[in-house]
């Protein structure tokens, strides 16, 4: 390493999930991986082989899962692909590649195909040359997916993973595999990735544009999310003095953990505050924070990887798995499918976020809905007491009114084939449509519990896609207009003795979460990484305190105001 | 084995769902079947390589059959073809 003066390169970012690491760089570039012609040794050649075998076999199941949903006339261009992916000459050429001349898999297959593209493009006919984009997506999907399981082999212990964005599923996958740290050319701090990212505790940097350019040849990083940067092959000194500061962060966070200190306000009001999760790896961190119980279990990690319909029995092993790994209540929402998650079988809209999502999908696919919900129930019946349905993305009355009605059945046929139930498991909705806000004095009526999602209620009040970084600006949620919408669905559910929590970002934010308790919300779920800070905050002040945070935040204009309220709180 | 010359009848040509077509049809029987065009020699049972030939509508294929059902084979991808593979015109 050179020893002069000059500075490391950096790569700037938002913060989607705070910490500090260094480690070795895993950085995949979808496009780069393509086009390199490399040899592999002889004894490699089996596996190889055996990655292409096992890259058709998923394609194939992935366009399966496609074909389930089509009408005839698209059915039968899938088909054709199908064929075209099963095709027998294209495995003999690619096992020859491989086998006789010891190329790797992904040019063995990159360069089979290009010699039928490039007999297509000769043609000259235009009529064929429209197929040379179906032939490239398949080449290029195969690709990925072969090289995708290739990398999934060799993820160094620690690693800091560059991409150019990634699936909660494939996070976690690489998470358990070792990698430590994570950056996104793309995304806001909202995305789902980011999200993941602070359940798991590990540092994200999102938003860092061309990173993954940046950083292709290098080989180790320091994250540091908290100052928002990658600096790319750092110096043997920095990092030593980095690993150092590591150290006592960790200590202080240890000593931090051993001080329980009760959940109440300075004057002993009790609160709670709960984990969101969607996994159950996540549930250790839940533990050592202190979450009591789960305020949020997403269940879409049940949909991605292809399946549309998870057998009732992962579902089941999936529930009992959360169930015993903490205790305390647990809310789980049904299948909120749609906008930035990864859609499963969703048709092309226009604009997803206004679309076919959360309950408006479930009531219309009544066997994915009545499999949820038989999962659940059961579960409950299991575990009395502890369960809370929670219905996503509700805007009218009449669809808590049709879920109330499914529950009812579902349970009804359960007591008919002598499974034991919970006959009071409580039904409740999110607040994060508008609507429901305005009207949650009438939804109050209908439900049992109120669970607000101030991440969706803000992006719907001030039409701003918190995927979308361009406008990350624009996504305040500190907004007032956000707050009176809270503040109205939290007095009609203290008017009709409803429970009401918040699971949204502001539940675990220090600005947001003492202003939710002077509205009068003691039930707060956030990231279990979140826990500690926030519980640190919220005993500092007595109650009557937090009444007036809340009620100036109320009267402010706009979120910079509401942050020039927070510096008051926290300074006086 | 024998030889025959085909001309392709239907509008779209050897595209993709013809191609399948004749592959899947051509998959039925034990034969050996390749199909000579421009100077190409392709499999005949490879979506891909039938495909690829991007043959249009009036092009002229040479086949060849090789194998205990090559009669049989002729003459019901002769039959396919001369129906235009059964999706002319929808």
């Amino acid at each position: 390493m050179s020893s002069n003066d000059l500075e490391a390169a950096k790569v700037q970012g938002l913060p989607g999930s705070e910490g500090l690491i260094v480690g070795p760089l895993l950085v995949i570039d979808e496009k780069e991986r393509i086009v390199h012609p490399e040899k592999i040794s002889a004894s490699d050649i089996d596996r190889h082989q055996q990655l292409f075998i096992n890259a058709r076999t998923l394609y194939l199941a992935e366009l399966d899962d496609l074909l389930s949903n089509l009408d005839k006339q698209t059915s039968e261009i899938i088909e054709a692909q199908k064929h075209i992916v099963a095709d027998q000459e294209i495995e003999i050429m690619i096992n020859k590649m491989i086998g006789d001349d010891q190329y790797c898999v992904d040019y063995a297959i990159y360069k089979t195909f290009n010699g039928f593209i490039e007999r297509l493009k000769e043609s000259g006919s235009d009529l064929f040359r429209q197929r040379i984009i179906d032939l490239e997506n398949i080449r290029d999907r195969l690709v990925a997916l072969s090289c995708d399981e290739q990398e999934h082999l060799e993820v160094e212990k620690g690693a800091i993973l560059v991409v150019r964005e990634i699936s909660p599923t494939d996070l976690v996958t690489y998470h358990e595999r070792g990698v430590k740290g994570l950056v996104m050319d793309k995304g806001g701090v909202t995305s789902h990735a980011a999200l993941i990212a602070r359940s798991l505790n590990i540092p994200c940097l999102v938003s860092a544009k061309h990173a993954v350019h940046s950083a292709r040849d290098a080989k180790t990083g320091i994250l540091d999310a908290n100052k928002g940067e990658l600096i790319l092959d750092p110096s043997a000194d920095v990092v030593k003095s980095i690993k150092k500061a590591i150290k006592a962060e960790k200590k202080r966070l240890q000593s931090e953990r051993k001080k329980k200190e009760r959940s109440e306000t300075l004057d002993g009001f009790p609160f709670h505050l709960r984990a969101n999760i969607e996994f159950p790896q996540e549930l250790d961190l839940a533990n050592q924070n202190g979450g009591e119980g789960v305020g949020l279990l997403r269940t879409e990690a049940l949909l991605y990887g292809g399946m549309a319909n998870k057998s009732e029995s992962e579902q089941d092993a999936f529930l009992k798995k959360i169930l015993t790994g903490i205790q305390g209540p647990v809310t789980i929402r049904l299948f909120d499918v749609g906008g930035d998650k990864l859609n499963v079988h969703t048709p092309d809209e226009d604009n997803p976020f206004l679309g076919w999502r959360g309950i408006r999908m479930l009531l219309d696919e009544k066997d994915m809905f009545c499999s949820q919900l038989r999962s659940i129930l059961k579960c409950a019946g299991k575990y009395p007491g502890r369960i809370k349905i929670l219905v996503p993305m509700v805007s009218l009355v009449e669809e808590v009114i049709e879920v109330r009605n499914a529950v009812e059945q579902v349970q009804q046929k359960l007591l008919e084939e002598g499974i034991p139930i919970d006959e009071q498991v409580p039904v409740g909705m999110m607040i994060e449509v508008p609507s429901a806000a305005l009207l949650a004095d009438k939804f109050a009526r209908e439900v049992d519990f109120f669970s607000i999602g101030t991440n969706d209620l803000t992006q719907y009040s001030l039409a701003v896609d918190r995927g979308n970084e361009r406008i990350c600006n624009i996504y305040q949620h500190y907004h007032p207009a956000v707050w009176k919408l809270i503040k109205m669905s939290v007095d009609a559910a203290i008017e009709n003795e409803i429970e009401v929590s918040v699971c949204g970002e502001l539940a675990g934010d220090p600005i947001g979460a003492p202003c939710l308790l002077g509205l009068g919300v003691t039930d707060l779920s956030m990231a279990p990484s979140s826990i500690p800070k926030v519980k640190k905050i919220l005993t500092q002040y007595p109650l009557d305190r937090l009444k007036k945070y809340a009620m100036d935040v109320l009267e402010s204009t706009s979120g910079k105001e509401v942050q020039i309220l927070y510096d008051e709180l926290s300074g006086g | 084995m024998i030889k025959k010359k085909i001309t392709i009848l239907n509008s779209s040509g050897l595209h993709a769902r013809p191609s399948a077509a004749l592959v899947k049809l051509a998959g039925k029987f034990k034969s050996d079947f390749y199909i000579h065009m421009y100077g190409y020699r392709v499999n005949g049972k490879s979506i891909l390589g039938v495909m690829t030939l991007a043959a249009e509508q009036g092009a002229e294929l040479d086949i060849e059959l090789d194998g205990p059902d090559e009669k049989e084979a002729l003459e019901a991808i002769e039959t396919l073809v001369a129906n235009k593979f059964g999706m002319e015109d929808e």
